[in-house]
C-alpha cells in the first residue's frame, strides 16, 4: 500500500508541476510580440457547403495560407446558416467559441445584441471594399464584418435546354411554367420552407417587413396577404411548382434537368455552371404583373466575423488570413470558382466580371434588390414568417390568417427579447 | 480531401492530450487525498469504496449536478440575446417566466397545453406499439426454432444503429420526389404524400420512424423476461387444462411485469423526452410536430429565450416526475413479483 501511496503522491507532485508549467507558458504566450511565429490553430466555421464547391474553396484557401505560414493551421467546419448562428451563440455562452466565422450579414444583429463579436473598423482598411457590401454589416455606426463577397441575392436561374427565354413578368411565368410542368418535370422550383424566398415577392407586391423606423414589423398588410396568395396560387392554381420541396429537393431537381427554372442565390451559380455549362442562364425574378414592380430580393454578402475575445497571436493570424482571402488575386479566384461578385473594389472592375454573362445577370438582379435588414428584430420577423408561410403552402391556413399570425408572433418575439 | 496521416494524428493527440493528462492527474490527486485522509489519518473502514466511487462521483457532479443547478439559476433570470452576458436574476423573473409558459405561446403559435397533450399522445402511441409489437416478437422468438439467433440479430439492428443516423436516413426516405416511400406509393398508383409539410403526415412520419427504432429494445427486454420464466409453470397449467390465452394472461403477463414495468417507465420517459426523432424528421420545423423537448430546444437555441426555456425545462421535469411516481405507485412496478 505504501508503494501505491508513494506513486500517487509522486503523480500529484508531478501534476502540480505540470500545471504550473502550463500556466507559465500561457502567460509567456501573451507577452511575446512575435506571436506569428508560434504555432497557431484557427477554428474556422463557415456556412459554405460542399454541394456548390464553397467548402472546398474555403479549405483550399486555408491550405494555401498554411503553406505560406506553416505555423498557422486551420480546422474548417461547415455548418448550415442557422446552425452556425445557434452553435456560435451556445459555444460563446460556454466560453469556447471558434476563432473566426465566415457567414452571412444578418448574423451581425443577434451577435452584436449578445455582445459576441468585435468591430473590425480598427483592424482593417475597410475603404478598399464595396460600400454596399459594408453597409450590410454596419450597426450603431460600426462595421462588424469584413466582406468576402457581395450580393447573396436570389435570382431566376434557368436551364436553356428547357426554356430559351426567361419570363419577364408573373403572367408569363405562370403561362410558361404550366407548359413546362409535365410528368416528373416542373416549370419552377424554389425552397418552399424558408421565408427568404418569400421576401422578393413581398417587395414585388410593394410590401416591406419593417415600418420606416426599421424595427417595427409590418407583416399583417394587404401586400403580405397578396404575396401569400400569389405563392399559394403558384402551387394550387397554376401548379407550376412541386407539391413539396426544400432547398436540397429544389436544387437536385434543377441539377437533374427536371426543373426549367429555379429561384436561388448567387452562391449556387458555381455549382450550376459545373452541371449545366453553357445551358445556364440568369435573369431577374419576373416582374409582378399586377403591380408592375420588380421583386426585391435581399442583398447582403458573405462576411468574416471575429469573436469578441479573440486576441494575441490568434487575432494576428486571423487578420492575416482575412487580408489574404480578400486580396485581389484570391477575390478573382473566387469569382472564377464560385461565380460570386467580389467585395473588393479593385476586383470588381476586372474584365473577368464585365465579360461574364452569368455575373452580368447576377449584377442586374442586384440592382433591384434591397439591403437585408441586420437588426435583431429581423430575427423575430424570419421566425414569425417561416411557420405561417409553410402553413399557407400546405393549404392549412388562409393568407389573411397567416399574415395576422405572423405579425402577432413577431411582436411577441421582439417583446420577449427586451 | 486530407487523408488521415501521422501529422493529423499527432496534432489531434496534441489537442486532446493535455486534457486527458489533466483528468488522469486530477483523479490521481483526488485518490491520494482521500487515501491520506480516510485510510491513513481517520482509518475509516469505507476508505476503499469511497476511493473507488470518487472519480465517478466527481464526474457526475461536474457533468450532471452542476448543470442542473446552473439551469435552475437561469430559470430565475431574464437571459436572452439582449441580456446574454449580464442577465438580471430574481424571484420575480422566475415567476414571470413561469407565467409566460402557461399564458403565451411557447413557440410562435403553439401554447403549452396543446403541446403537452400532443406529447402525451405521441408517448401513448409509441409505448403501445413498442410494447405490443415488442411482446409479440419476443413471444415468437421465445420458442425453439431454427436460425433463432439470426432472426434476433436482424430484429435488433434498428436499435443498434445510432439514432441520429437512423433519423436522418428516414428523413431522406420521406422526401417528396426521391424518397422510397413516395416512389412506392406512386408505383402502386396512389398519390405521393407531403410528409414534410403536411402537419398530420409529418406526425405520422415521426411515429413510423420511432416505432421502427423502439420495438427492438422492448423486444430484447421482454425476451429476457420470458426466458426467465420457468417452464414448470406452463407444464403445470397445461396439465390443469389451461388454454393458450389463459397461460398468457395468468402466467406470462404477471411473471413478466417486474421486467415490463421498469421497461415501460424507462420507455415512457425516453419517448416523452425523445429529441432526435421529432427534431430531425420534422425538417421544416412545423410547430405542429413539436413535442415538449423539441419546443424547449427551439425556445432556447433558436429563439434565444434562455431564462424562459430554463423555467420551461423544470416544468417538463415536474410532469415526468409526477408521472413516474404515480406509475410506480399504481403498478408497484419496482417490487418483486412475490412481494405483491
Amino acid at each position: 500500500m505504501k508503494k501505491i501511496l508513494a506513486v500517487l503522491l509522486g503523480l500529484l507532485i508531478f501534476s502540480s508541476l505540470a500545471m504550473a508549467g502550463g500556466k507559465q507558458e500561457a502567460t509567456g504566450q501573451k507577452q511575446t510580440k512575435e506571436a506569428v511565429q508560434k504555432p497557431v490553430s484557427i477554428a474556422l466555421w463557415t456556412k459554405e457547403g460542399e454541394a456548390d464547391g464553397g467548402l472546398q474553396y474555403v479549405k483550399a484557401l486555408a491550405d494555401a495560407f498554411t503553406k505560406a505560414h506553416p505555423n498557422v493551421t486551420f480546422e474548417v467546419v461547415n455548418k448550415n446558416v442557422e446552425t452556425l448562428r445557434e452553435d456560435f451563440q451556445t459555444a460563446s455562452l460556454a466560453g469556447s467559441p471558434p476563432d473566426l466565422l465566415w457567414t452571412v450579414s444578418d448574423h451581425a444583429g443577434p451577435f452584436t445584441a449578445a455582445d459576441l463579436i468585435q468591430p473590425v473598423g480598427n483592424l482593417f482598411d475597410l475603404s478598399k471594399y464595396v460600400g454596399s457590401a459594408l453597409a450590410a454589416v454596419k450597426l450603431n455606426g460600426k462595421a462588424w464584418g469584413v466582406p468576402i463577397s457581395n450580393g447573396n441575392q436570389l435570382m431566376l436561374i434557368y436551364n436553356k435546354a428547357l426554356i430559351a427565354n426567361p419570363p419577364k413578368n408573373t403572367d408569363e411565368l405562370m403561362k410558361v411554367g404550366k407548359q413546362l410542368t409535365h410528368g416528373d418535370q416542373y416549370g419552377l422550383v424554389w425552397n418552399q420552407t424558408e421565408p427568404f424566398w418569400l421576401v422578393p415577392w413581398l417587395g414585388g407586391f410593394g410590401g416591406k417587413v419593417f415600418a420606416a423606423d426599421g424595427k417595427t414589423p409590418t407583416l399583417d398588410t394587404p401586400q403580405m396577404v397578396a404575396t401569400l396568395k400569389f405563392l399559394h396560387d403558384m402551387k394550387y392554381k397554376y401548379k407550376i411548382i412541386p407539391a413539396e420541396s426544400d432547398y436540397n429537393g429544389a436544387d437536385t431537381l434543377f441539377k437533374e434537368g427536371k426543373a426549367a427554372m429555379i429561384i436561388n442565390g448567387d452562391w449556387s451559380l458555381g455549382g450550376y455552371k459545373k452541371v449545366l455549362g453553357d445551358n445556364l442562364g440568369v435573369a431577374r425574378i419576373p416582374k409582378v404583373s399586377s403591380t408592375g414592380i420588380w421583386p426585391k430580393p435581399y442583398t447582403s454578402g458573405v462576411f468574416f466575423m471575429i469573436p469578441k475575445d479573440l486576441s494575441g497571436a490568434k487575432l494576428e493570424a486571423v487578420k492575416a488570413f482575412i487580408n489574404f482571402t480578400t486580396d485581389k488575386a484570391n477575390q478573382l479566384e473566387m469569382v472564377k470558382k464560385l461565380t460570386r461578385l467580389p467585395a473588393l473594389k479593385s476586383a470588381l472592375d476586372d474584365p473577368l466580371i464585365k465579360n461574364d454573362p452569368i455575373l452580368k445577370g447576377s449584377a442586374d438582379q442586384m440592382i433591384v434588390g434591397t439591403p437585408m435588414p441586420t437588426v435583431l428584430e429581423m430575427r423575430s420577423n424570419w421566425d414569425a414568417m417561416k411557420p405561417e408561410m409553410q402553413a399557407v403552402l400546405a393549404n392549412k391556413k388562409s393568407p389573411e390568417a397567416a399574415a395576422k399570425a405572423m405579425q402577432r408572433a413577431a411582436v411577441a418575439s421582439i417583446k420577449a427579447q427586451q | 480531401m486530407h487523408s488521415l496521416n501521422l501529422v493529423i494524428i499527432r496534432n489531434s493527440l496534441g489537442q486532446v492530450g493535455f486534457t486527458v493528462i489533466v483528468i488522469v492527474l486530477a483523479s490521481a490527486a483526488i485518490e491520494a487525498v482521500l487515501y491520506v485522509a480516510l485510510k491513513v489519518i481517520l482509518k475509516n473502514k469505507y476508505a476503499l469504496p469511497v476511493m473507488l466511487l470518487a472519480p465517478a462521483a466527481v464526474g457526475l457532479i461536474m457533468l450532471v449536478v452542476y448543470p442542473v443547478f446552473y439551469e435552475f439559476k437561469i430559470a430565475f433570470s431574464n437571459m436572452s440575446l439582449r441580456h446574454f452576458k449580464n442577465p438580471s436574476y430574481g424571484l420575480g423573473r422566475g415567476w414571470d417566466n413561469l407565467k409566460l409558459i402557461f399564458t403565451q405561446p411557447v413557440l410562435k403559435q403553439v401554447m403549452f397545453f396543446p403541446l403537452l397533450l400532443r406529447t402525451i399522445l405521441w408517448t401513448a402511441i409509441q409505448i403501445s406499439f413498442h410494447v405490443s409489437l415488442g411482446l409479440g416478437l419476443a413471444i415468437l422468438l421465445n420458442r425453439p426454432m431454427k436460425l433463432r439467433g439470426l432472426y434476433r440479430t436482424i430484429l435488433i439492428i434498428p436499435w443498434a444503429i445510432p439514432q441520429v443516423i437512423a433519423a436522418l436516413t428516414w428523413r431522406g426516405e420521406f422526401q417528396y420526389q426521391y424518397g422510397f416511400i413516395n416512389i412506392m406509393l406512386r408505383d402502386i398508383g396512389l398519390a405521393a404524400i407531403q410528409w414534410k409539410s403536411d402537419p398530420f403526415w409529418n406526425f405520422v412520419a415521426m411515429n413510423i420512424t420511432n416505432i421502427w427504432l423502439g420495438v427492438p429494445f422492448m423486444m430484447i427486454i421482454l425476451l429476457g423476461g420470458l426466458q426467465s420464466i420457468s417452464s414448470e409453470y406452463y407444464e403445470a397449467a397445461e396439465i390443469d387444462g389451461a388454454s393458450g390465452w389463459d397461460r398468457f394472461k395468468s402466467i406470462t403477463l404477471p411473471m413478466l411485469s417486474p421486467v415490463m414495468a421498469p421497461a415501460v417507465i424507462l420507455g415512457t420517459i425516453w419517448t416523452f423526452n425523445n429529441f432526435n426523432i421529432p427534431f430531425f424528421i420534422n425538417e421544416n420545423e412545423l410547430e405542429t410536430s413539436d413535442i415538449l423537448v423539441t419546443a424547449l430546444f427551439r425556445a432556447a437555441f433558436q429563439y434565444n429565450r434562455y431564462g424562459f426555456a430554463a423555467a420551461f425545462a423544470f416544468v417538463i421535469f415536474l410532469v415526468l416526475f409526477i408521472f413516474a411516481v404515480l406509475y410506480m405507485r399504481a403498478t408497484g412496478g419496482l417490487k418483486g413479483v412475490y412481494e405483491k
